[in-house]
């Protein structure tokens, strides 16, 4: 039997519950079929979680379907965004998927990149030095002092693919006009795992210091809040910290969601809520960065104000 | 002991210094050659992103369980702000050498006048006049 998991047509973090929740309802033994022929815009965060959904259905059972955006200029971006690149390996793709190249151009910072290894996260962010200082200096007026710590950032949080998921993920960066309450440009930073997630993670060490609280967003909060690390190494639980005084700096945001819960840092230009709980269940753990561009008092794209 | 005194060129091993497993990798290297309670400089010249991880798996643990004072050089602004947190976390610190040639402590800023004492009681630094610290030639 097959079960549809439709792909919402603006695919992005604030959408993404509605696509786990039609996920979680599949049961096991089903044949999923991702259903993204209506799909008109995905972001990063949209792209790798489809992805880790596709990875979670193959586990299960059966290669899943994937339906291809039927526009094709939808579908001609998801292309140069490396997306089908690396749905090729988990799902059965049906529809016309231009034969392009991924892409080289400005917005596509990184695209859809496989993490397995410590050495992919060094790819990663030598790429991402080469390709990223200039744009993010002329795009989001960001001083090049952050460029550096932007290529920290991503490092860390591809790391903990490496370092917790038990299983390989995907990052993507990309750079667009962020058309919410701050309606500026903003660079995005997405990582997703379909992997063990925080709470399982956390559990041996953590689980009995929260007693009755522990969840998903108990382990979401020792992790992001409290820096809490799974390892016993005094040193660790760096990543996430740093991550944090990263996006503080330059009014950035961090969400993550994993399991049935989300957690945010949330910066005065954005309407999120800190924590949502009760969340359709999803596997693994998916994060998302926002660096905003720099304005000044007169308008966005004059030098930055910090 | 001046013999004692190590200088290790960190931008050998590789360009970008992330991840744990590089980190350490890096760190074992160095670790091969120094004794227990040895004063140690490091140099990041030519060394372009360092992380978190990488901060701690080197910096922080040589400090912790190797090295009595390690002296950094070749600091970016971005490499400090990798260790700095890293290290005041910890309750840790390092000296840096500025581009003037003064030394200063980095990281939690109990433990830095001590490191800068033991350099000047084993004549390796030297106060100047203006009150600055600096490195002899020894």
């Amino acid at each position: 039997m097959t079960r549809l998991v439709e792909v919402p047509t603006q695919f992005d973090d604030r959408s993404f519950d509605q696509f786990a929740a039609a996920y979680a309802q599949a049961m096991d033994g089903e044949r999923l079929l991702f259903d993204a022929h209506a799909a008109e815009w995905a972001s990063p965060y949209g792209l790798v979680g489809l992805l880790a959904a596709g990875e979670a259905a193959a586990r299960k059972g059966e290669r899943p379907l994937l339906t291809a955006p039927a526009n094709p200029d939808v579908v001609s971006y998801w292309a140069r965004a490396g997306f089908f690149r690396e749905a090729a390996d988990l799902f059965e793709v049906h529809g016309k998927v231009p034969k392009v190249k991924v892409a080289v151009e400005s917005e596509v910072l990184l695209p859809v990149t496989p993490v397995r290894a410590a050495e992919d996260v060094h790819a990663v962010v030598s790429t991402i030095q080469q390709r990223a200082s200039a744009i993010l200096n002329s795009e989001l007026g960001l001083d090049p002092k952050a460029t550096m710590g932007f290529a920290m950032a991503l490092s860390e949080s591809c790391q903990n693919i490496v370092e917790h998921a038990g299983t390989g993920g995907w990052v993507a960066v990309q750079a667009y006009n962020w058309r919410r309450k701050l309606a500026r440009r903003v660079v995005v930073i997405a990582v997703a795992d379909a992997g063990v997630g925080f709470r399982h993670s956390l559990e041996p060490t953590q689980g009995r210091r929260f007693g009755e609280r522990w969840g998903d967003a108990a382990a979401l909060e020792a992790a992001l809040i409290q820096g809490t690390s799974r390892f016993r190494d005094p040193g660790r639980g760096q990543g996430l910290a740093g991550i944090r005084r990263y996006l503080a700096r330059w009014e950035g945001k961090v969400a993550i969601r994993s399991g049935t819960a989300r957690i945010a840092i949330v910066p005065r230009w954005d309407d999120d809520v800190p924590l949502k709980e009760g969340l359709p269940a999803f596997p693994g753990s998916q994060v998302l960065l926002i660096i905003p561009e720099q304005v000044t008092e007169k308008g966005p794209g004059g030098p930055s104000k910090q | 002991m001046v013999q004692a005194v190590l200088q290790q060129a960190v931008a050998g091993f590789y360009t970008d210094l992330v991840t744990r497993p590089t980190g350490r990798a890096v760190r074992e290297n160095i670790e091969r050659d120094l004794l227990p309670g040895t004063i140690a400089v490091m140099d990041f010249t030519g060394v372009g992103c360092l992380d978190y991880s990488c901060a701690d798996e080197i910096v922080a643990k040589l400090v912790r369980d190797k090295v009595k004072v390690l002296l950094l050089r070749g600091l970016t602004e971005a490499h400090r702000e990798a260790i700095e947190p890293v290290l005041a976390g910890a309750g840790l610190a390092v000296l840096c050498e500025r581009a003037d040639g003064a030394l200063e402590g980095l990281g939690a800023s109990e433990p830095a006048p001590a490191l800068l004492d033991e350099l000047v009681e084993r004549r390796l630094a030297a106060r100047i006049p203006g009150g600055s610290i600096r490195l002899t030639a020894a």
